[in-house]
């Protein structure tokens, strides 16, 4: 067989056509089909309508309401009037917003990076051969797995007042009296080391799945062509393991983003708005300053940065997969 | 194998119908009335969890025991918990699924009145005048319910903020009890040499008390957040002094600086672990804070202010009756007999706040509490609502302070004392300003 024959079927075998020759469907075109349905495929479709409405209405009815009601001046209890665009206007004009925008961002990068670094690193030394790694394992999940008002309780006993543990340590380190709640500054740091902490074992999940579908043959053969440690970690481990590292990084984003309980519950966006995101100055908006229309606006706004941010990062793994 | 069609009772073309007419059937039943304030021989009343784990048995209780007569409509009892409460009231009233009467949030009778929701008491108030339950309300009261087109609401239960101290701690620093404001810095620099804050507070994640008690501050000193019209009027001479006052307490230390992000939780375990010997807090604090300390918390006297004034924030939780309602008679019926026979909420232990009527004060369950007794007998008549200095009577726009955003900026800034008091005042003005008209 000539290599161009190879290469022609391999190229029909790509386009979904049979090597030995076009198949049945190639010879009759679907465009001239009459296109027609059987009577099963009626009962089957009629099963299926109303669950595809139930799931219309389910997913589709809030997102098109609350479009309705991003340019309405409406209340939680009344509809408003029509206003056009200027509840965006509005809140792209407040500081507020995007002072907001700017911690979500902060937030938003430290918790995808923080806890895909941790959570790659712990993966990478759990593959190693340690006594009691089953253990580790599930001590290391239980952050991810007790619910965050649990979490965010004991991190206000960890930090809140001067007579807690931590600003204990920093006092007997000489660090002062460290207000790691009451102090703009420390409570940014200390709201996104709280959400790399909690987020961590999923990512370290993510890299441990991808970590074992990488062959150690191709660790042999680095070997034996003299690659370092790091060469083989730089050169071999994360090129095969990006596209779960993008989903992840996808992921993550979203959770970041869309991250309401890990904020709100340990500092409510504060103090003086320092760690206010833009889902919490949404939520403040809707339920606290009862104007629907800015609120639900802060949201789409929110909805299509992360569309963007999504298929940017999609992209990357379209090309991860080409090479 | 693919299926054929049959001889069934049910061909395909007709269960393909049914189907659909079942489908359709559904819909059209959820996109119904929904149900109403109650319906024909039923009236919906919800409450909220006022107290601790015996306030809604005993409520309800008190509730189901309800006879009405020629034919009224019974009472129902739903709670409703406090998590997202404004959503539960907003949705159910929205649908017209809610309830024909309820408690709630103490503003939340002025909103729904601005929507046309809610039906109002006058008459009601009219047949109280006859049975002695009208003049039975603590001095006050009713006045704060009174919108321009009549009363929103009836005053069921007061929540206090007043001046809390503890004794021991106090008498081991060698402080006074504070009269004024003058006396009241003396104590903090007296606890502050024992390491002990003098103004207890919070402002951290839901924990709206900080901010309740910088208005007190102005509202001690004649001012307030609103004129006699209802607009926002912060930046008066008396809320910057009073604001000032309250940041040289910050410089001086006074204040924990951790404050600003304090939850209620964080508060009671400063006052548990003895590092507040004086602050303000809720009429409830002794025992919220309970153990060896609770028994140390005592009732200060309300302060005089630099004007010679007295005067403290206060809120009159209230029940709101709905114009969904099987008539409004039963609504009046029911809480004719609710106001009769509510006394065991208060005389049970059930923790709820402190009473709205007189009688209630008199009785020697009542009594038995000191710092209660205190409370009714000191603060409560020098107290005034959101809308002081220009009024007592509440309105819409109170919601744009009460516990929102804007406060909660404005609190923590003062107390994290990074700024001036004209400054925060004239960006909490400019805040409620945009909100009331956004």
């Amino acid at each position: 067989m000539s290599t161009n024959s190879v290469a022609s079927r391999l190229q029909k075998a790509r386009k979904g056509v049979g090597v030995a020759g076009p198949g049945p469907a190639a010879r009759k075109p679907a465009s001239r089909r009459k296109w027609r349905l059987s009577a099963r495929a009626w009962t089957l479709i009629a099963f299926a309508v109303p669950s595809i409405v139930l799931l219309l209405l389910i997913n589709l009815y809030p997102v098109i309401y609350a479009g309705i009601q991003s340019v309405r001046n409406g209340t939680l209890i009344s509809a408003g009037s029509f206003v056009g665009f200027s509840n965006y206007r509005h809140i792209l004009s407040d500081p507020t917003f995007w002072h907001s925008a700017l911690f979500t961002v902060i937030f938003t990068v430290t918790g995808v990076f923080g806890s895909w670094l941790v959570g790659l690193g712990l993966a990478v030394l759990l593959r190693t051969r340690i006594p009691l790694a089953g253990l580790f394992k599930v001590l290391l999940l239980l952050p991810w797995i007790v619910p965050v008002v649990v979490s965010a309780t004991s991190w206000n006993w960890l930090v809140a007042t001067p007579q807690s543990p931590l600003p204990k340590l920093t006092h007997a380190l000489g660090m002062g009296d460290v207000l790691f709640l009451a102090n703009p500054t420390w409570a940014k740091i200390t709201v996104c080391v709280f959400k790399v902490w909690i987020s961590f074992p999923f990512m370290m999940m993510m890299m441990s799945s991808a970590l074992a579908s990488v062959d150690n043959t191709v660790y042999e053969a680095a070997k034996v062509d003299g690659a370092s440690s790091w060469q083989a970690f730089s050169q071999i481990t994360m090129p095969l393991i990006s596209r779960s590292t993008y989903i992840s990084w996808i992921l993550m984003t979203i959770f970041c983003v869309n991250d309401f309980p890990t904020i709100f519950l340990l500092t409510g966006g504060g103090p003086v708005n320092s760690t206010t995101s833009l889902v919490v100055l949404a939520y403040r908006t809707v339920f606290q300053d009862f104007q629907t229309g800015p609120g639900v606006a802060i949201a789409f706004v929110m909805t299509l940065v992360l569309v963007v941010i999504s298929v940017v990062l999609y992209r990357q793994i379209r090309k991860a997969n080409v090479e | 194998m693919a299926s054929q069609p049959t001889n069934a009772a049910i061909t395909r073309r007709g269960f393909i119908g049914l189907t659909g007419g079942v489908a359709g059937a559904a819909l059209l039943a959820a996109c119904g009335s929904g149900g109403s304030g109650s319906n024909s021989n039923s009236l919906k009343f919800w409450n909220m969890p006022w107290g601790n784990t015996a306030f809604n048995p005993l409520d309800k209780k008190i509730t189901l025991a309800y006879k009405p007569t020629g034919g009224m409509a019974k009472a129902t009892y739903q709670e409703i918990q406090w998590a997202n409460f404004t959503q539960t009231f907003s949705s159910a009233v929205a649908s017209n699924t809610g309830p024909a009467v309820s408690s709630g949030g103490g503003t939340q009778a002025f909103q729904f009145e601005s929507q046309g929701k809610i039906a109002y008491a006058d008459n009601l108030l009219d047949s109280w005048k006859k049975n002695g339950i009208y003049d039975d309300f603590l001095p006050g009261l009713l006045d704060a319910m009174k919108v321009k087109k009549g009363y929103a609401a009836v005053p069921y239960n007061l929540d206090m903020r007043v001046l809390w101290y503890n004794k021991t701690l106090m008498q081991e620093a060698g402080a006074e009890v504070p009269t004024d404001w003058q006396s009241y810095m003396n104590a903090c620099a007296a606890l502050k040499k024992k390491g002990i804050y003098g103004y207890g507070t919070g402002a951290g994640a839901g924990a709206f008390t900080g901010g309740h008690i910088l208005v007190s501050w102005m509202i001690n000193n004649g001012g307030g957040l609103f004129d006699a019209d209802q607009k926002p009027n912060c930046v008066t001479k008396e809320n910057i002094e009073a604001i000032n006052f309250v940041l040289e307490l910050v410089k001086k230390k006074y204040v924990d600086p951790a404050s600003p992000t304090y939850t209620s939780a964080n508060v009671q375990s400063q006052w548990k672990a003895k590092k507040f010997g004086m602050g303000f807090d809720t009429g409830g604090l002794a025992d919220n804070v309970g153990g060896a300390v609770g028994p140390d918390l005592l009732v200060g006297t309300p302060l005089t202010g630099p004007s010679g004034k007295k005067g403290m924030l206060y809120f009159p939780n209230n029940i709101m009756m709905y114009k969904n309602t099987p008539s409004q008679k039963d609504s009046e019926a029911f809480l004719t007999y609710y106001f009769k026979n509510m006394t065991p909420l208060w005389t049970k232990s059930t923790g709820i706040g402190l009473p709205p009527l007189k009688s209630i004060t008199q009785t020697k369950e009542f009594q038995a509490s000191a710092n209660n007794v205190k409370i009714i007998n000191e603060w409560q008549p020098i107290a005034h609502t959101w809308a002081a200095p220009g009024g007592e009577a509440l309105f819409l726009n109170v919601t744009q302070v009460d516990g929102t955003p804007a406060m909660d900026t404005f609190t923590q800034s003062i107390l994290g004392g990074h700024t001036d008091a004209k400054s925060a005042l004239t960006t909490l003005q400019n805040t409620i300003k945009s909100k009331m008209t956004s």
